[in-house]
């Protein structure tokens, strides 16, 4: 648990169980921040005792985000509070072979679940989170075949046999080279 | 961390837990008993309804437990069933469904122009977005294909004109589209990696030594040591003139637009008009070979000689500006950045010019031997010598900023661009240099005798050798590609663009050029 000293926060997810954040870990989020540096310092209060101030903790709603996802969350930027924060134009190297092992086990969850955390993520603006869970999609889409591709998101192939057809040979140029 | 401890184990759900539910469902008989031997199969939609019921009124923990239960009751067929029900339900087609701006974000990551493209045949709607400008630009960028280079060029006719359908009507606008340029990025790029065509090879009828060559959009110009100079078109190939009137071997050329400029062991420079083949001015003075010719621009050329002077001469109006004096011996190379004009010599020294004035600015000391090679891009000049070094000098201060040590042998080829240098050496090396480091970052033994002529631009480097050997490296590894043609006896001259290189080499005994074509070919 936290140290005596540190700041705790209250998120409250959309079915409205509670959980108790450190404020390091949810600053993470760059919607949360912005959200606490305009509260101000003063109004959150320093914890010497957690069961006794529990309820002066002020509790943030987050009425788009369910429990579960909500927990993947914390435990995504609880493991990552100490990375450096990325800046917006760092990313000239692109690429998403570069996932590290915990980040790829974090990734293990059906598509449903990955799907919402997508969303939290775009919504709760952790730009880390997003690109890992994109990058995680983009590699369940590479080097797959268009009909691989379809299976693995039970997409239907709604082109008619010409368009098929046609999209085929305009996208050809880059088959065997 | 979360709060609310998560409620005790429920015991197997009974009758009563059902009732005693907040919202207690409609129906009065849940789960009502049956006696043995119950024929279920006469009132089957009653019975699914009131399991139905009693399933919605469960919380999660109760509903887990009640379809475990009855999914250990179920065999094998029945849990494949089971499988293939609920597999399909579980995936998303995350670019459909998830913002469109989150879906070409997870678009960006992907580099692979086959996986793109594959995508785009998976449905109409990924169609559609893998044909988002964003995701292409993107790939643009990230594969280093400027944009620039194919609006001058002609652009490929598209392969599926002809038809029209909604699918291809919308991208088949007039204006450009990064998709389409990306494919012609992308097929150029491959064909230089293992493809390409020979567009013409030319067998000189007259022997001779190639001293000069220079392509650029119009025209491709060879200089050549038996006093012609001849004159192709850039797009075919095709010889369209030999321009006469030197009375030795050219040995310097350069032209801008329809300006051309040449000199040679006649002494003398000619002006040129590429496009009438003209003679416009020979201009007077040398007195001895012109071994080293720049433009300023068409109006401004400058000339550096065997008799250690270099001239400046307005070329429109075919008069001589200044005399530079100062160097002991031939002048052997310059280049020309702005009103700065920077010339290599045997005499071991270069010199810092100004080009307004006449007045030597600089004299860069340091070099045990004569420089052969010059690079100069109004930062840094670099010289390359036969004291096997190249050197780094600044043009405002004239100090020397680095030391090149690494060649064996003379470094007699520089190219210089931003903050890389690439030389060649007659020790068959080429080495590839970062020059805010001061170090050497690839080293390839190239060619088994002297490197002859070497290009590079932001992919690759092309060198030839006096070993025959015309070879494409990859400028950022530093790897080995292939062999750009088969091989002669020494390789002379070359020159390449994004879509083209010209080679000039001996091969049986015979002066050879060869036009190279790697452009998209639909």
């Amino acid at each position: 648990m936290a140290g005596a000293d540190q700041k705790m926060i209250r998120l409250t997810s959309s079915e409205g169980t509670e959980f108790l954040v450190e404020r390091a870990v949810v600053e993470k989020s760059v919607l949360l921040k912005n959200m606490l540096e305009d509260v101000g310092e003063s109004d959150l209060g320093t914890i010497a005792n957690l069961t006794l101030l529990f309820f002066f903790i002020p509790a943030i709603p987050l009425a788009n985000v369910t429990g579960p996802i909500l927990t993947k969350v914390i435990e995504y930027c609880t493991h990552h509070r100490d990375d450096p924060v990325v800046t917006q134009e760092d990313d000239g190297r692109k690429s998403s072979a570069d996932i590290d092992d915990w980040d790829k086990e974090f990734c293990k969850v059906d598509q449903g679940t990955l799907f919402e955390l997508i969303l939290a993520a775009n919504y709760l603006d952790i730009k880390p989170l997003l690109d890992l869970t994109c990058k995680t999609v983009a590699n369940m889409i590479r080097g797959k075949t268009p009909e691989e591709i379809r299976k693995t998101f039970n997409i239907e192939n709604d082109f008619t046999p010409e368009e098929e057809a046609q999209v085929k040979k305009e996208n050809e140029w880059c088959e065997e080279r | 961390m979360q709060r609310s401890s998560p409620p005790p184990p429920v015991p197997w759900v009974s009758t009563t837990t059902f009732h005693s539910l907040p919202t207690p469902a409609p129906s009065p008989q849940l789960l009502p008993h049956l006696p043995d031997g119950y024929p279920i199969t006469n009132r089957p939609d009653d019975f699914n309804r009131t399991v139905r019921m009693g399933f919605q009124n469960m919380d999660n923990l109760q509903r887990q437990r009640l379809l475990a239960e009855l999914l250990d009751l179920c065999n094998n067929e029945q849990l494949v069933f089971v499988s293939n029900y609920i597999s399909p339900r579980l995936k998303r087609d995350f670019l459909k469904e998830l913002p469109i701006e989150i879906s070409l974000h997870i678009l960006s990551f992907i580099n692979d122009p086959k996986t793109l493209s594959r995508a785009s045949c998976v449905s109409k709607f990924w169609h559609t977005l893998l044909n988002d400008e964003f995701t292409w630009k993107n790939l643009c960028v990230r594969h280093h294909y400027r944009r620039r280079s194919s609006v001058s060029l002609s652009s490929p006719p598209s392969p599926t004109s002809s038809e029209s359908s909604d699918l291809s009507s919308n991208k088949r606008s007039s204006h450009f589209s990064y998709k389409d340029h990306f494919r012609r990025r992308y097929i150029v790029e491959s064909n230089w990696k293992n493809g390409g065509r020979t567009l013409v090879t030319h067998i000189s009828t007259d022997v001779g030594v190639v001293t000069s060559l220079q392509m650029c959009r119009n025209y491709i110009v060879v200089g050549m040591d038996n006093k012609k100079i001849h004159v192709f078109v850039a797009s075919d190939g095709k010889h369209v003139k030999t321009l006469t009137g030197h009375e030795g071997g050219v040995w310097a050329l350069q032209y801008i637009d329809e300006v051309l400029v040449s000199g040679g062991c006649d002494r003398d420079v000619r002006v040129w008009d590429l496009n009438t083949g003209q003679c416009k001015h020979v201009l007077h003075g040398h007195t001895s070979t012109v071994r080293s010719l720049k433009m300023k621009d068409k109006r401004i050329a400058v000339s550096g000689s065997r008799d250690t002077l270099l001239r400046v001469w307005d070329i429109q109006e075919g008069v001589l500006l200044h005399l530079l004096a100062g160097h002991e011996a031939s002048v052997r190379c310059m280049e020309i950045h702005g009103d700065l004009v920077v010339s290599g010599s045997y005499d071991c020294t270069a010199r810092v010019w100004d080009l307004t004035t006449g007045q030597c600015l600089h004299v860069l000391h340091g070099h045990y031997s004569q420089i052969y090679s010059i690079a100069f891009d109004g930062e840094r000049i670099i010289t390359g010598s036969l004291d096997s070094t190249a050197r780094v000098w600044s043009p405002t201060s004239g100090q020397c900023l680095g030391i090149l040590q690494g060649h064996t042998s003379l470094v007699g080829q520089i190219q210089l661009k931003d903050t890389t240098l690439v030389t060649g050496g007659s020790d068959g090396a080429i080495r590839i240099w970062d020059l805010e480091t001061y170090q050497c970052i690839h080293r390839m033994a190239a060619h088994d005798n002297s490197v002859t002529c070497l290009q590079f631009d932001n992919k690759r480097i092309v060198s030839g050798g006096n070993d025959g050997h015309v070879k494409l490296w990859d400028i950022r590894t530093g790897t080995f590609i292939r062999e750009l043609t088969s091989a002669g006896n020494a390789v002379w001259r070359l020159a390449f663009n994004d879509t083209k290189a010209v080679i000039l080499l001996q091969r049986e005994g015979k002066t050879i050029m060869e036009v190279l074509d790697f452009e998209a070919d639909s």
